[in-house]
């Protein structure tokens, strides 16, 4: 999905920066400018969303759950159970064809809430009956 | 939501009738109705008496003053079963209700018609997160015993500490909380404004973007004066120089009189007080203000010392209070700018202790350290470029090169200061952090508050070992962090705060440091 999603983006860009230059910013620096985006938009495609991949990893325990997400920078979060306001499931369109899904925990607080990108449906589906359920035992308005 | 905790017993007021606002907001209602319609009316006026059309004016007089009244006949509230209403709007009608334990903060603003009156205006924010004052039930008008005794019945309900379903603390109780029956009656008073207070209001920022303005505004005004500084022969860059150094005092003066100005307004007559189950502030010379915070909210407080202030060993407060977004961060204030000795009371006593505000942190050594620098320094880099490149291209004197060494100086101070502001540590049942130079922060959140930890960390800062700690919380901004914390101390303070909460993911790839601490 990350790498799909990546391809579509990074050939708009390849896209609007050759038509940029060529269009009407002419001059010896054309060629090699494009040639510069389409290598890094390669590399964006192929090499990124593995790295993604590898870094991308969740666990939800019967107290909390734990996201780890990013690249370049990594970010972790981790949220008690008992904390634990909405689990939201989302499917875009590209992640529907795959066959993916997102699951979004979110908590009290307006730091931002825990992604879990790319899981099979069924085991989304499956994350979101576990983590409502294990929320709903804890006592208290979760703030 | 609603289902879950048993309704603490409402007062005693058989089938509650609906209550109105105090009835000299028909007085007021229908001016301050008509001095918002004011910008429409002038123009109104005017073409109705240039062409005659008498009758028009006094229906864009009337309409106002009717809406007014009409406001005044519409609106209505009660307290039923543990819940107040709240029924209002002229042609939407809407009844907004809230649960009286959700009751977060409650706001007491009266402005100098309203003293005049004797009424005050309610607002009581019970936290919907939602954006703002459609959600906030607000009841302007009331007399003003009526409305304190109205906010005592809010925030002193019985049984309030089980309606608000604060979460199991871990570890320690939150230490406010125990010094509660004895503070029935007689407010604690924690902070009372002093006159001598007043000196700190040019520290602020408020006063640097006031002088920035006026020296921006001297600026457009005088450009003659820019351009005598260049000339340099004779008489006339002297008496340039007077003018300049003469608005410059002109301006510092009159933007540190403004800044004490507004502090004065804002400020008069502060004091911060501990009422029975809640924090009430109350400031204002005009306009008084008292807002009264639900002591079980209260998750933490934070102490702003920016570098000016910090210089004249100043500081502000600020509460962090769950359920209440930075937007209403208002309502937050603590303590204004004041005396550090002042603000360091004023903390101990809301989080029942001092240590949180005062103790030494621990440092985040070395790496932290050489970051700072590495950050500060760089960042002049854009400095030196420009710099190398106007003598090298346009044969600019070399006399420049001044600016890119007192770039560098400037650096070395914030780095150094950065630097030493970083620290961070577990205390008394606090998570304590502390960061930042021209704006640094102390912020103490209490461990049962923190609902979540986020640990961010770029590539260079994995390179080092070193990671961002955020720990998450419902109330104000939603979070505290602190950068370039030791990995290893980052766990640590997690563990301390949340035992356990860590250490039991499998994935985690960085337990093994966890376990060598």
């Amino acid at each position: 999905m990350w790498s799909l999603s990546s391809a579509i983006s990074c050939l708009l860009v390849v896209v609007g920066v050759g038509l940029a230059t060529t269009l009407w910013l002419e001059g010896w620096w054309t060629w090699p400018a494009i040639a510069l985006t389409v290598a890094l938009a390669v590399a964006n495609t192929l090499l990124v969303p593995q790295w993604r991949y590898l870094v991308h990893r969740w666990e939800a325990t019967d107290t909390a759950v734990y996201t780890q997400r990013g690249w370049w920078s990594r970010e972790r979060r981790i949220a008690p159970m008992s904390r634990v306001q909405t689990v939201d499931f989302t499917q875009g369109p590209l992640a529907r064809l795959l066959g993916l899904a997102t699951v979004t925990v979110t908590t009290a607080s307006a730091a931002g809430p825990l992604q879990i990108d790319g899981l099979e449906t069924d085991v989304a589906l499956g994350l979101v009956d576990d983590l409502t359920r294990k929320a709903d035992l804890v006592e208290g308005d979760a703030t | 939501m609603s289902d879950e905790a048993p309704d603490p017993a409402p007062a005693p007021v058989a089938p509650t009738p609906w209550l109105r606002l105090d009835p000299r907001m028909l007085l007021l209602q229908p001016l301050t109705e008509l001095a918002r319609f004011l910008p429409a009316l002038i123009p109104l006026l005017l073409f109705g008496t240039a062409s005659g059309f008498g009758p028009w004016a006094i229906v864009g007089v009337a309409a106002p003053l009717a809406l007014g009244v009409a406001r005044y006949l519409t609106t209505s509230y009660r307290i039923v079963e543990g819940r107040i209403e709240l029924r209002r709007g002229v042609l939407q009608r809407r009844t907004t209700s809230a649960r009286l334990e959700r009751v977060r903060t409650v706001d007491m603003t009266a402005t100098l018609g309203h003293r005049v009156l004797g009424v005050s205006k309610l607002v009581i924010g019970t936290g919907t997160g939602g954006a703002g004052d459609e959600d906030d039930l607000e009841l302007d008008g009331l007399a003003r015993d009526r409305a304190a005794e109205l906010r005592t019945s809010l925030l002193e309900r019985p049984g309030r500490a089980e309606g608000a379903g604060e979460a199991p603390r871990s570890g320690e109780e939150a230490p406010g909380s125990a010094a509660e029956p004895d503070v029935r009656s007689a407010p604690v008073v924690a902070a009372r404004f002093s006159p001598r207070w007043l000196l700190y209001a040019p520290f602020t920022s408020a006063g640097f973007i006031a002088a920035a303005a006026l020296i921006g505004f001297f600026a457009q005004a005088f450009p003659s004066a820019e351009i005598d500084l260049g000339v340099d022969n004779g008489d006339v860059p002297r008496l340039g120089v007077i003018l300049v150094v003469l608005a410059l005092v002109a301006v510092l003066i009159a933007a540190t009189l403004l800044v004490i100005g507004g502090y004065l307004f804002l400020n008069w007559g502060f004091t911060l007080s501990r009422l029975s189950g809640s924090w009430q502030v109350r400031r204002g010379l005009t306009t008084t203000r008292e807002t009264s915070l639900d002591v079980d909210r209260v998750a933490g407080v934070s102490v702003a010392e920016g570098a000016a202030l910090r210089i004249a060993h100043g500081a502000r407060l600020s509460a962090i209070v769950t359920g209440l977004g930075s937007g209403g961060s208002d309502s937050a204030i603590l303590v204004p700018p004041a005396p550090g000795a002042v603000v360091r009371d004023a903390a101990a006593a809301v989080l029942g202790s001092a240590a949180p505000v005062a103790a030494e942190l621990r440092p985040h050594g070395p790496a932290a350290v050489r970051r700072r620098w590495t950050r500060a320094l760089t960042a002049t880099l854009p400095v030196h470029l420009l710099v190398v490149a106007a003598i090298l291209a346009f044969d600019a004197t070399p006399f420049l090169l001044g600016i890119s060494v007192a770039s560098l100086a400037v650096a070395a101070l914030l780095a150094h200061d950065r630097s030493r502001g970083l620290g961070h540590g577990w205390i008394a049942g606090y998570v304590v952090m502390r960061s930042g130079s021209l704006a640094r922060r102390r912020t103490a959140l209490g461990g049962g508050h923190v609902i979540g930890w986020t640990v961010r960390e770029s590539w260079f800062q994995r390179r080092v070992g070193l990671v961002t700690l955020t720990a998450t919380t419902a109330g104000g901004s939603g979070r505290t962090e602190v950068d370039d914390i030791p990995t290893s101390a980052a766990y640590r303070l997690a563990e301390e705060a949340t035992p356990g909460l860590l250490g039991q993911f499998r994935s985690d790839q960085f337990r093994p440091e966890l376990a060598g601490t």
